[in-house]
């Protein structure tokens, strides 16, 4: 192992790097945003009383888990322009990819939390004479956000690691910078180590930090 | 546009020899990243603080970067560094492998976790050595206790598997894009693809779910 690192052809390439990992940021961000919320409204959905109401949300659900993410990212470029006859950019499109793939899973999350609020808590509310919106929004979720969080910061960091599939479709973000870079100068060791280092060091603190607070509920639970 | 499906039936043999490459690479890697991933969870509950922290390190690794940038790394990279010419499928092998070996043994390393240490205490007290122990005591009824994730962790392999073919690996995320590009057919040729991931994935999800339910209830303690 007798390789020269150079890094050199970095030089004036640092702009267009910085340029993928904002549009990284952007992808990573907008989706989580998109995920969180629409996460949270599909599991309410999974869990209406009416079957009319549930499995359309359930066969949404199971086919953004069942199908591999870079196939959703390729499907949504290909096919939404030709079947709807509309284009609105590639950062959208893999925002919405990215976006719905994180809800499904996101809503799985919910409705883990939403499920490990014990019995009594329900039976409770009964015996206390709460109204259902006020059992919904005063005991089921804030205990049910409590015990998702680590799982959806988790799917969190999952969504910036997918981010990196939309530049399979040619979406400028930091992996096809990467790409560009390592194809021009030739030089795919030094490249792809720096980009694999800057995903890790997004990662890693929020990681960290999943790690810290499942560690707090571990002991909150024990008492 | 119109939309027609039957044009996709024509292409099911080469989509099946397609499916067929993905299932190998997939089981391929699962097997020898559960098995790695049950070594490298023991070092990471290993005494010497070394050797834990070099296992964590490792884990973070992989689980703190894509594997789309691992693949490339070991792609073009691992060929530069070392001067030797790597044929695509033993890189995509070795990258997928190490992938699993990462994510299995924090899998392994919550069941192994859920061994209540009375068991470790016994295993003492009977005066078994450390190898009797982790073979007999620990792997067994970590195995069981590991079973559901571990699967889950099998389909989630299933599914990243697509990315093999960013690489050139004819598999059936591949095949599926290059009959969709030549026919320009892509709203039937990729809905097929899913379709047929969705038909091996979604089954396996549910079993899942029987063997949590089933097994787990009858056989731990």
């Amino acid at each position: 192992m007798n390789y020269h690192f150079d890094f050199s052809f970095l030089d004036g390439k640092v702009g267009a790097l910085l340029g993928g990992l904002k549009i990284t940021l952007e992808l990573t961000l907008v989706s989580n945003l998109l995920g969180l919320t629409f996460g949270f409204l599909l599991c309410l959905t999974t869990l209406n009383r009416r079957a009319i109401v549930r499995w359309p949300a359930r066969m949404f659900i199971e086919f953004f888990r069942c199908t591999p993410a870079l196939l959703q990212i390729v499907w949504f470029f290909y096919c939404i322009p030709m079947m709807f006859d509309f284009f609105i950019g590639p950062i959208a499109l893999g925002i919405i990819a990215l976006g719905l793939n994180l809800t499904a899973f996101n809503a799985e999350a919910y409705r883990a939390g939403v499920q490990a609020v014990p019995k009594e808590h329900l039976d409770a509310c009964v015996a206390l004479g709460l109204r259902p919106w006020q059992r919904t929004f005063y005991v089921v979720l804030p205990q049910a956000l409590r015990s998702a969080t680590p799982i959806l910061m988790t799917n969190g960091i999952g969504a910036l690691q997918q981010s990196a599939l939309v530049a399979v479709v040619a979406v400028g973000d930091l992996m096809y910078v990467g790409n560009r870079l390592a194809t021009d100068a030739y030089r795919p060791l030094e490249t792809y180590t720096l980009i694999a280092v800057i995903y890790f060091a997004l990662s890693v603190p929020v990681a960290q930090l999943v790690r810290l607070i499942e560690r707090k509920q571990d002991f909150a639970t024990e008492r | 546009m119109s939309v027609n499906f039957a044009i996709v039936f024509p292409y099911w043999r080469v989509l099946l020899g397609g499916l067929m490459l993905t299932v190998a690479f997939t089981l391929g890697c699962a097997i020898a990243g559960s098995i790695g991933g049950f070594v490298l969870s023991l070092l990471r509950i290993s005494t010497n603080r070394w050797i834990k922290s070099a296992a964590a390190f490792y884990v973070e690794i992989f689980r703190g970067t894509p594997l789309l940038i691992q693949l490339f790394w070991m792609f073009f990279c691992l060929p530069v560094l070392f001067r030797i010419s790597i044929p695509p499928a033993l890189s995509v092998l070795l990258s997928l492998t190490m992938y699993m070996i990462a994510i299995t043994s924090e899998t392994f390393r919550g069941a192994l976790k859920s061994i209540a240490s009375e068991q470790h205490d016994a295993c003492i007290a009977l005066g078994l050595t450390p190898r009797v122990k982790v073979l007999y005591v620990i792997f067994p009824q970590g195995l069981l206790r590991a079973a559901p994730p571990l699967l889950s962790n099998v389909v989630s392999l299933f599914k990243e598997s697509a990315l093999i073919s960013s690489v050139g690996i004819a598999d059936l995320m591949l095949v599926g894009q290059n009959i969709s590009t030549n026919t320009a057919r892509p709203v039937e040729f990729l809905s097929a693809v899913g379709a047929i991931y969705f038909l091996v994935a979604f089954p396996l999800t549910r079993l899942v779910g029987v063997v949590e339910t089933r097994m787990l209830r009858r056989y731990t303690y």
